[in-house]
């Protein structure tokens, strides 16, 4: 094993621009490859922020009896759609006015119990629900009105952030993974130009080595370690401005996303986010770096 | 120790040998004579398992070489040692590492550093160890090569033209090496066109024209 780490940091010395090469070009796929995860990260704890917080709150009439609200109530239960279902009195709802202007005590003070509507609160499984499960809310005899809690890019209304949402989503899945995989194989193509030409520089060295009766995993060894080490630097690099360009544009971020979580608010959370998108990376630099060069070198193994 | 039993090599349309038989001993020399394009060399590489007869079977101690599987191929040619005209010696490494490759891919590795010297002293290049192909002369570097083809104690060393490259005194110091080995037992085939090294040390000769045997003579003579 040590033979062969010794022969390919030899090979890579001797020709440090084409080992320069091979690792910017893995480094761009890896550096696209952070961001790309990262997002995909935001974008999901994004969803799931407005999938499991209250989105919907529907203001009863204020001449609704308590049994037209129960029977509201349960038929938003059982509806699949639907989760977390809350009923918030006038009470409760006077305590929430008061909590949200804590900072400002005359403006509670001038409003009682009456003037807040009840309200049933509930959140919706999917997104791609909720403008058909508002129609059918809004149209209920006991609702006054409707709202939609959500906010994001500035859009205010519901159609706005589903399709803020459904564009992201459809950007960073699909885009993203189009544009990963373009890359990929790029560097792979380059990895393989790049181990062919030291094949090729080497033909002469393998053809002995075969003679000698060296089998063709010794052969093989250094070259696949050096398409390792390229592929491996490459994405490490990658990773680091990845996550410093991420944590530059946090505060930009943070306030784009405005309440939602995009990103673990805890360090060590974050924490292992990086180093998971970090393994998952180094991993598929590997399997890149074994696939090209076994392809490279491939045809100069016929026996 | 080699038997060939009716062997044919066709390359497309051109037939390199055909129907070569003939028996050499453990531990006989013999020269493979005969002008360029006779067939020498794919006789060398049938025996090397580069490529296999389209007719024939080449037995090695009796095993029919055609049979072995791809992954048997390595580990039967480390029973050979090889010695080329262009030395092929890797220009990165030292006489001594060079040397060692071959105790490497049989994985011995550091555990072979007296097979090494011994196998350096044998061809006089103990005091050169250290040197890289490039700062020795063409002899020293056949004698490298030699070394190289030596050290794992092989059964059989081919050497193919292994003084096209080389002055005859330095030639004439090569060939008495590997008379050496095969004195110490080794089977030796050596193609060569060089008539003065052949008829010098009288040795058993097989002569090839056109892919065939022509003479097969004991202690013979070659005429180019």
């Amino acid at each position: 094993m040590g033979q062969h780490f010794k022969t390919a940091g030899k090979h890579i010395r001797r020709s440090p621009y084409q080992a320069f090469a091979a690792v910017v070009i893995i480094f761009i796929t890896f550096f696209v490859a952070t961001l790309l995860a990262i997002l995909a990260y935001a974008s999901y704890s994004t969803l799931r922020y407005f999938e499991t917080k209250p989105q919907v709150i529907a203001f009863l009439k204020s001449e609704v009896v308590p049994d037209d609200i129960a029977r509201l109530q349960k038929s938003l239960e059982e509806d699949p759609r639907v989760r977390d279902v809350r009923y918030v009195s006038k009470e409760q709802a006077l305590e929430i006015y008061k909590d949200a202007t804590s900072d400002n005590p005359l403006l509670s003070e001038l409003v009682s119990p009456k003037v807040f509507p009840a309200s049933l609160e509930f959140s919706i499984a999917d997104l791609s629900f909720a403008e058909e499960l508002i129609k059918e809310v809004e149209i209920q005899g006991t609702v006054d009105q409707v709202a939609f809690t959500a906010s994001l890019g500035g859009s205010k209304n519901i159609g706005g952030v589903i399709e803020n949402l459904r564009q992201i989503s459809h950007y960073i899945r699909t885009g993203g993974l189009v544009i990963l995989a373009f890359l990929s194989v790029s560097s792979l193509l380059i990895l393989l130009v790049i181990l062919s030409m030291r094949v090729a520089s080497r033909k002469q060295e393998v053809e002995m080595l075969q003679l000698i009766g060296a089998t063709p995993g010794f052969i093989r060894a250094p070259f696949i370690f050096e398409a390792i080490f390229y592929a491996v630097a490459g994405s490490f690099l990658g990773w680091i401005f990845g996550i410093l360009i991420v944590l530059y544009s946090m505060p930009f971020l943070a306030r784009y996303f405005g309440d939602v979580t995009f990103l673990p608010s805890e360090v060590s959370q974050l924490l292992i986010l990086f180093g998971a998108i970090l393994a998952a990376e180094i991993l598929l630099a590997i399997i890149l770096g074994i696939i090209g060069s076994s392809l490279a070198i491939r045809r100069y193994l016929k026996i | 120790m080699v038997k060939f039993e009716q062997v044919t090599k066709k390359f497309g349309q051109i037939t390199a040998l055909e129907n070569v038989s003939s028996e050499i001993k453990k531990g006989e020399f013999v020269f493979i004579t005969g002008p360029s394009g006779s067939g020498k060399t794919t006789l060398l590489r049938l025996l090397l398992r580069e490529i296999s007869p389209n007719k024939g079977k080449i037995l090695i101690e009796g095993k029919d070489i055609s049979t072995l599987r791809s992954s048997e191929i390595p580990f039967y040619r480390r029973k050979i040692g090889v010695v080329f005209q262009d030395f092929k010696l890797l220009a990165d490494r030292t006489v001594y590492e060079n040397v060692e490759l071959v105790m490497e891919v049989s994985g011995e590795g550091q555990s072979a550093k007296r097979k090494i010297n011994d196998a350096l002293k044998q061809v006089g290049l103990a005091e050169r160890a250290n040197l890289f192909p490039r700062q020795l002369a063409g002899g020293e570097q056949q004698r490298t090569v030699l070394a190289r083809a030596l050290v794992a104690q092989p059964k059989l060393i081919l050497a193919d033209e292994p003084t096209g490259n080389l002055d005859p005194a330095t030639a004439r110091q090569i060939v008495s090496l590997i008379d050496q080995a095969a004195k110490n037992g080794t089977t030796v085939l050596m193609a060569t066109h060089n008539a003065d090294i052949v008829n010098s040390l009288k040795r058993r000769v097989i002569q090839l024209k056109q892919g065939k045997v022509v003479s097969d003579k004991a202690s013979g003579k070659y005429q180019e």
